[in-house]
């Protein structure tokens, strides 16, 4: 096994305090949530487990040194989220394939299925593909109609609501877009210097006209 | 490539954009070793980036190394240690992306950039040709990606099929560097969402020029009422995807750089394309 201090990122000698913010932010990092329809979901789970079993076995090491003895899983248990829940779908086989990142057969299936039975599903599913594929715009198109199709669906709905998460990047507090963080609109431009300067030079001259 | 693959100065620590400059100023020096003195004046930041992913995912760097800048003697710099062929590979991508878009440019530029053209592409087609060389599957996946964007662009393709070729291309160079399956399908998305992302950049750069010139551009075809809106949700999706990617990388060197760019350099070098337009008119009515 590789030493459970280097899969975490820190010196062996580090307080549990440091071990265990340590772990925190990898697991925040790797969480599943993260990572729900990405192609590298199975990584990021892989990498998950990991962290897991380094923090585990750190504290197991310390524990015995200090002779408590009571060793126990003190991380966190990956939920797993990942299992289709379309085993009776008429799109299994979908499924499987896509799981299995075999995303030219699935959508092979999905073409030839007759255009009268392309139901939400069959949207959802295209949508994956593309997403799968890197297509994001055409994923999006696809996830709208699935949603719009059949509202009540859980899994359509997150699919559309990461897509739409992702459209609105600020993962570092940095936003895009027009009106926050371009440099033109926040802050107080020339133009508003100048008029707030009038502005005041107008009340000054009101006040001494008044005295 | 085109340069978007950018720092955002204010927000790096002083030595990591010491070791920044450091890898800009390695990746110089080398082109000047493996092709000329001229071949240096092409150099990008997007193989910048590309030399420092290589550093970093072998963790070649061991170290820098004090000197002074070809171009200005007076000016001291740092040149970061490499021991691998970081450098050598990112100059060849270098001299060999250059190459292909003078060949874009002929067929699609006015009269005197096209002479400027006619007079750089022999150079270019020579270092070119010795960068093939060495890595021909560089030269293959950049030549594939020329092929197919021509094909795309006839072909009158959607945003997806026309950002297809430049992502490809990226994912390719990026995977040749896996040391296993797991990071393969790491690097491929990673590539795959920021050569999305550089051509979805260069189509909202161009998206002016080519409605004049009635060229081909992804965003051309859109009627949509809020176009920047819409442009800005479209790379953002790039971005977030290839971030993603990138969190399950375990790099150490240089982090705290591939931090900023993804997370303050590429968006604020969006914001600047996609909002560029808004600033001149406000800049002109001021």
């Amino acid at each position: 096994m590789t030493n459970p201090y280097e899969v975490l990122g820190v010196s062996p000698d580090a307080s549990d305090d440091e071990i265990k913010k340590a772990y925190r932010e990898l697991a925040k990092k790797y969480h599943p949530d993260n990572y729900a329809d990405s192609p590298l979901a199975d990584v990021a789970e892989q990498k998950m487990k990991e962290v897991n079993e380094a923090y585990d076995e750190i504290n197991r090491m310390r524990q015995k040194g200090k002779g408590t003895g009571s060793s126990g899983s003190t991380s966190y248990s990956s939920t797993g989220g990942y299992s289709s829940n379309g085993s009776s779908s008429q799109f299994y086989s979908v499924r499987i394939y896509i799981q299995r990142n075999m995303i030219q057969e699935a959508e092979q299936v999905l073409d030839n299925t007759p255009e009268g039975n392309r139901t939400a599903e069959w949207y959802y599913l295209k949508g994956m593909c593309a997403y799968r594929k890197g297509w994001n715009d055409q994923a999006r198109t696809y996830f709208q109609t699935a949603v719009n199709m059949d509202p009540t669906n859980q899994e359509y709905q997150s699919a559309n609501n990461t897509a739409n998460r992702q459209g609105n990047y600020n993962y570092g507090g940095y936003q895009t877009g027009g009106n926050m963080g371009g440099g033109t609109s926040s802050g107080c431009t020339c133009c508003d210097i100048c008029a707030a300067y009038m502005c005041a030079d107008c009340l000054c001259s009101c006040c001494r006209s008044g005295c | 490539m085109f340069g978007y693959l950018q720092v955002q100065k204010s927000e790096l620590l002083v030595r990591e954009w010491d070791a920044y400059r450091a890898v800009y100023c390695g990746l110089c020096r080398q082109m000047g070793k493996d092709y000329s003195f001229l071949s240096r004046l092409s150099l990008s930041y997007d193989c910048t980036f590309y030399a420092m992913l290589l550093l970093s995912l072998d963790r070649a760097c061991t170290g820098f190394d004090k000197g002074r800048c070809r171009f200005n003697p007076l000016k001291k710099c740092d040149f970061a240690r490499c021991e691998n062929d970081a450098y050598s590979k990112a100059a060849a991508l270098t001299v060999i992306t250059v190459y292909y878009k003078l060949l874009d440019d002929l067929t699609d530029s006015g009269f005197l950039k096209r002479l400027l053209v006619r007079l750089l592409q022999p150079f270019f087609g020579h270092w070119r040709k010795k960068a093939a060389k060495r890595y021909p599957a560089l030269e293959a996946a950049v030549a594939r990606m020329m092929d197919a964007q021509r094909a795309a662009e006839q072909s009158g393709a959607g945003m997806d099929e026309a950002a297809h070729p430049t992502a490809q291309m990226l994912a390719e160079v990026l995977t040749l560097e896996a040391r296993d399956e797991m990071q393969r399908r790491i690097l491929q998305e990673l590539g795959y969402q920021t050569g999305r992302w550089i051509y979805l950049m260069d189509a909202a750069d161009d998206l002016e020029k080519d409605r004049k010139s009635g060229n081909f551009n992804p965003f051309a075809q859109l009627r949509t009422e809020d176009l920047q809106a819409y442009q800005t949700s479209v790379l953002n999706q790039c971005l977030a995807r290839a971030y993603d990617a990138y969190q399950l990388l375990p790099l150490i060197d240089f982090k705290g750089i591939f931090d900023n760019m993804l997370l303050y350099g590429f968006p604020a070098k969006q914001n600047t394309v996609v909002y560029r337009r808004q600033e001149e008119q406000h800049d002109k009515s001021v």
